[in-house]
């Protein structure tokens, strides 16, 4: 697949003073500033094909967003080889912002006093669209994130979900080839996050649009990504598909098994290779190895009768938060 | 579609959309206005008791009157408030939004500037129409078009100007927390130095090499004083020169110095 993104030893440091709190602070700073440098992005390398849905990961200020920003061309990188559709992005060249959108969860590209129309003929302007193109563009999306009511009404007049979606619209009315997205869901009710979800996998799939996305709601990334990166004090951490982030975050499977009557803790001797085991009434809980979790299925079978037997994964928002916890903690020492 | 042609399309695009939002505070533009035109007017009220009375100024009655009747206007139509907000939004980070975006980021600033001082127009015209009524006999009014054409171009080029000082003092912000104090400072200096508070011609005869030659007086005295009428021609055409100089300066300093700054920009926020 050829790379419409391709990034070698990213690195992004800022400069920045401290100040303590309170008047003394203040007039000290006045006399004298500590600056300070952080490395924000720690020579990141990875590449992404045309028509990827990828999902930058990561706990709060690991990096995610400076990386997404230097990508769209908002951040000069400090070191590191970046292109992007064979462009360098901080060079911000038409051909480069024309053929790539970046909507941020918390901030506007929609004019706030008038309506949504307005903001989408300054596109058109702006990325010299031409009129059938625009009206075609409006249309179709308009229908995919059921939005043709709202294009004429004040934007300040629309709920968070109806103008995140007219923001999605904003972004992709002139067709980017990628389309970088940071915290899209944020606030959004569960019905609204569900309708931008399957837009975007609409826009990925019918248009072939690349996507990389950061979000920390992982029901975004598991509806959305088959691939995922995770960022943590500035390093790639893992790059690869979210199967593979489970099976190495998280190697053992959980097992329930519920039987028509409450089953004795001395029965499950015999199952053999398993750990947590947890016994409540008539269900038993335990984890197993991947490999041993059909053979562990079948001893419980053999336990008495079943009324109900599954077994899954450990749920992603666990298996990242375990994955956060762990590292901030080593981080810390 | 070339590069100018698209932000063009844009500044009009915008221009349109500010002045159907700016519309809704007509009453707002008539207060504007009026305390726009009250300044010039309580100066050229008391200038005019000051020669009645006999004082000795290089300018006479009629200069005086035509250039505070005149002042309000230029003023207005030279002047600019992009700086606070533009340092606002690069210090928040709002700049991120224009950046993305293939237009150019002044385009917003261009278009709020345009729309604004078209509908202030429509609040101040009239008024100084009146003002004008009133002192019409004590007036220089120019035979022919040439100054106006030339008072015309000489406005057009101030704006510029003011718009690039804006520009450069508020470029400033990539790299300083708050520019307030140098924006403050510019518009306290520019009041005086632009002759928008007392003729630059009645400044002392000592000053006069400085006062004549700073860019500040390019910004509003010397529109002024194409219709005013003590500039001769070669005066005049020196004067367009120097305040083209200027501009073109302005602009290539404004430039490098937002060329530097978008390099350390660090697009605070989400």
């Amino acid at each position: 697949m050829t790379p419409v993104i391709s990034a070698h030893d990213l690195t992004k440091t800022y400069t920045f003073h401290q100040q303590r709190a309170g008047l003394g602070g203040a007039l000290k700073s006045l006399v004298r500033r500590k600056y300070e440098t952080r490395l924000a992005v720690d020579r990141v390398t990875f590449s992404i094909g045309r028509g990827e849905v990828v999902g930058l990961l990561g706990p709060n200020g690991a990096g995610k967003t400076t990386t997404l920003k230097m990508l769209s061309g908002l951040l000069y990188t400090t070191s590191g080889e970046l292109q992007v559709l064979d462009h360098t992005p901080s060079d911000r060249k038409h051909d480069y912002l024309r053929r790539i959108a970046l909507v941020m969860g918390q901030k506007t590209m929609l004019w706030w006093d008038v309506p949504a129309m307005e903001s989408l003929l300054l596109h058109k302007d702006m990325y010299g669209l031409s009129t059938a193109a625009f009206d075609r563009n409006v249309a179709e999306l308009a229908e995919l994130l059921e939005v043709e009511h709202l294009l004429n009404v004040q934007v300040r007049k629309t709920s968070l979900g109806e103008r995140m979606k007219l923001e999605l619209m904003a972004a992709l009315v002139h067709g980017p080839e990628i389309l970088f997205l940071d915290e899209p869901t944020i606030g959004l009710d569960v019905v609204a996050k569900a309708r931008v979800r399957s837009f975007l996998a609409d826009v990925n799939r019918l248009r072939g649009t690349t996507i990389l996305i950061t979000s920390h709601d992982m029901d975004d990334i598991e509806a959305l990504c088959s691939r995922v990166m995770i960022i943590d004090h500035g390093r790639l951490q893992f790059d690869g598909g979210l199967d593979d982030l489970v099976r190495t975050a998280q190697p053992r499977k959980l097992v329930r098994a519920t039987y028509a009557a409450p089953v004795e803790v001395g029965h499950l001797d015999g199952v053999t290779g398993v750990t947590g085991v947890e016994v409540s009434g008539p269900t038993v809980t335990l984890e197993a190895d991947r490999e041993r979790a059909g053979a562990v299925m079948e001893q419980l079978t053999r336990l008495g009768p079943l009324v109900d037997l599954d077994v899954a994964d450990a749920d992603i928002e666990d298996i990242m938060r375990d994955l956060f916890l762990r590292r901030s903690t080593l981080g810390d020492a | 579609m070339s590069t100018v042609t698209r932000n063009l399309r844009v500044v009009r695009r915008m221009t349109a959309a500010d002045i159907a939002q700016q519309s809704v505070y007509r009453g707002a533009w008539i207060i504007f206005m009026l305390a726009n035109i009250t300044m010039p007017i309580i100066s050229l009220l008391i200038w005019r008791t000051a020669l009645a009375s006999g004082a000795q100024l290089p300018v006479d009655e009629r200069y005086v009157t035509t250039y505070f009747v005149l002042l309000g206007f230029v003023t207005m139509a030279t002047s600019s408030w992009m700086a606070g907000f533009l340092a606002q939004d690069i210090r928040m980070g709002k700049l991120s939004s224009w950046m993305i975006r293939p237009a150019s980021l002044l385009t917003g600033f261009v278009a709020n500037n345009l729309s604004e001082k078209f509908l202030k127009l429509f609040a101040l015209v009239p008024m100084i129409g009146i003002v004008w009524w009133i002192f019409r006999d004590s007036m220089n009014i120019p035979a022919g078009p040439g100054r106006w054409v030339l008072f015309a171009l000489s406005i057009l080029l101030g704006a510029m100007l003011v718009f690039t000082i804006d520009i450069l003092i508020a470029s400033l912000a990539f790299w300083m927390d708050d520019v307030s104090a140098l924006v403050q400072a510019r518009v306290i200096i520019a009041s005086v130095l632009s002759g928008a508070v007392v003729p630059l011609a009645l400044m002392p005869s000592w000053s006069r090499g400085f006062v004549d030659h700073q860019p500040f007086r390019y910004t509003v005295s010397f529109p002024v004083e194409i219709v005013a009428g003590q500039l001769t021609g070669r005066e005049l055409l020196v004067g367009l020169g120097i305040q083209l100089g200027y501009v073109v300066v302005f602009a290539a300093i404004a430039r490098l110095v937002w060329s530097a700054g978008i390099r350390a920009y660090s697009a605070v926020g989400a």
